[in-house]
């Protein structure tokens, strides 16, 4: 792409300031959901996001008649991105915690938690594809956003993205022992009196949170990248709890950075580079960790015949 | 002298289904009691209701102003987890924080000091899962103790390590209970450990619960109507 940087800035400066955002924040949320073995919320969940969008533009139509947006028309609807925006965050929202709910509630009874969020995921792939196939206005928004198209975000949706992800980012720094409390020792969160269902509900509304706004901004593939590759690239050479949440910060904003300059130094659609770029820290970090686990069981040789 | 816990016509069990039954049952401070039982007898089920984690199904339990510092079994725990020794012995303190307020300097120092406590000052830093079981069990104790107890309930505190983490652990628990007159209360199925360690053991059979000094609990008559004639035998050992 032959854009200064000063244009690229201009024109795109909204969508690498998200990409950026989210790479500080949501591995943060990942790194929890893959300590408490629930990675796999990291991929349900956004598609349950996406089933949401395409869902509301199916219903816009209606929705424009019967309850009403602003006013406005549908024409005039779609091309206000700060209610439309504001709309489909609420479709995002309400079917990501759904999903929550329904995995949270089967999960009541004994059962395989990776089948059931396999069945979710599974389900909300299905019905993202039928909402977008009724819905001929969303089909063109629901495709780029599944995709990774996410150049064209604008100052509303990322206000709205750094509103909540600071929102998030303040829980989980305040609440972040409880949350590793509840998920390593929740006998012993009990025993010290703290209300470990309270605690266990603000942490699925902080995930459930990031999810909505994260796939309604930035698509479910970064969010899938983002929550998942991150954690587990740091959870390969962490020796502490604070050491992982920063590196998966840390490995997660590197993605994101790499990723947007790929998108626009080759013209792609910025999702996919973010993941690669997560991926490829992934694969060094594992690399990195073998490396000192061949370290040290060669000093444990040379020192153990004496 | 007043009971920190006092269990008074308590039934615990699962379902509606009682499993055991205790009455008159009380642990008072800086006592040192053993809870013992054949497997499936109702001694982790009794062990539960003390720490407030099963409700009772009848009777209640009373109390006063007990403050337990819990000590589960390591195996429980996920090593996937990547805390550091340090990590671990703080989450005691979550007991203590209460609203916005963020973890402190003072706790971040109570936590040294109670590793340094017991015996692992240097190893704040190393990660939990690469412990021994012996120093895993004692980074446990530290954190219970990070809850100022009145009350130290453990489970199983000496199972799958060597003998010599074994006598550590069981001198760190003396000291802290004639030192310190911290009250303890220790479920294991290492018989020789709590004949040796306690002054009296809590016998759960039958669906009750027997109270006797550790001679007559764990002597040939007591093996022996706790496990059987076969049973008996083997347990001795520990």
């Amino acid at each position: 792409m032959d854009l200064s940087w000063s244009e690229i800035i201009e024109l795109f400066g909204w969508a690498c300031a998200a990409a950026l955002l989210a790479g500080v924040v949501c591995p943060l949320v990942g790194a929890l959901l893959y300590v408490r073995r629930s990675s796999f919320h990291g991929i349900a969940l956004p598609q349950f996001a996406a089933a949401g969008v395409a869902c509301g533009f199916c219903v816009l139509p209606w929705w424009i008649e019967h309850v009403g947006l602003g006013a406005l028309d549908l024409d005039a609807a779609l091309a206000d991105t700060h209610l439309a925006t504001n709309y489909h965050l609420g479709w995002a929202a309400v079917f990501t915690f759904g999903g929550l709910a329904l995995l949270s509630l089967t999960g009541a009874r004994a059962g395989s938690e990776v089948a059931r969020l396999a069945a979710g995921f599974a389900l909300a792939g299905a019905l993202t594809v039928l909402f977008t196939h009724a819905s001929p206005v969303g089909e063109h928004f629901v495709g780029q956003l599944m995709r990774g198209e996410i150049l064209a975000i604008g100052q509303h949706e990322f206000e709205t993205l750094c509103a909540v992800l600071a929102a998030v980012a303040l829980v989980l720094y305040r609440y972040r022992r409880e949350f590793v409390l509840i998920s390593f020792d929740r006998e012993l969160a009990q025993v010290l009196g703290r209300r470990t269902r309270a605690l266990e509900l603000l942490f699925l509304a902080v995930t459930g949170a990031t999810v909505s706004v994260g796939t309604m901004t930035l698509g479910p593939i970064v969010l899938f990248g983002l929550l998942v590759l991150p954690p587990i690239a740091a959870r390969a050479t962490a020796r502490s709890m604070a050491g992982f949440l920063l590196w998966s910060s840390v490995h997660g904003t590197l993605a994101a950075g790499l990723g947007v300059w790929a998108a626009l130094r080759f013209n792609l659609p910025m999702a996919p580079p973010i993941v690669l770029a997560a991926a490829v820290q992934l694969g060094a970090a594992q690399g990195l960790r073998l490396a000192r686990a061949r370290r040290g069981a060669g000093t444990a040789r040379q020192a153990g015949p004496a | 002298m007043s009971a920190l816990v006092e269990l008074e016509d308590a039934a615990f069990g699962y379902a509606g289904r009682v499993v055991v039954r205790a009455h008159g049952l009380a642990v008072r401070p800086g006592e040192f009691l053993g809870l013992v039982g054949a497997s499936g007898a109702g001694k982790t089920t009794l062990f539960r209701g003390l720490l407030g984690l099963v409700p009772p199904l009848a009777g209640r339990v009373k109390r006063a102003g007990a403050v337990f510092g819990y000590v589960p079994q390591r195996e429980t725990l996920d090593e996937l987890f990547p805390l550091s020794a340090l990590e671990v012995v703080e989450m005691g303190a979550c007991g203590r924080r209460t609203g916005l307020r963020a973890f402190g300097r003072d706790e971040r120092a109570a936590a040294h000091a109670a590793l340094a406590r017991v015996g692992l000052g240097p190893e704040a830093r190393a990660p939990f899962a690469e412990l021994s079981g012996g120093q895993r069990q004692r980074v446990l104790i530290a954190r219970a103790l990070l809850a100022r107890p009145t009350l130290l309930l453990l489970d199983e505190p000496t199972s799958a390590v060597d003998q010599a983490a074994e006598r550590r652990i069981l001198a760190l628990l003396r000291e802290l209970n004639e030192r310190e007159g911290l009250a303890i209360l220790l479920v294991s199925h290492n018989l020789a450990l709590v004949r040796e360690a306690v002054a009296l053991v809590w016998t759960v059979r039958d669906g009750g619960v027997e109270v006797a000094p550790p001679g007559e609990a764990l002597g040939a008559r007591g093996l022996e109507r706790l496990f059987g004639g076969a049973g008996a035998a083997g347990a001795t050992g520990g």
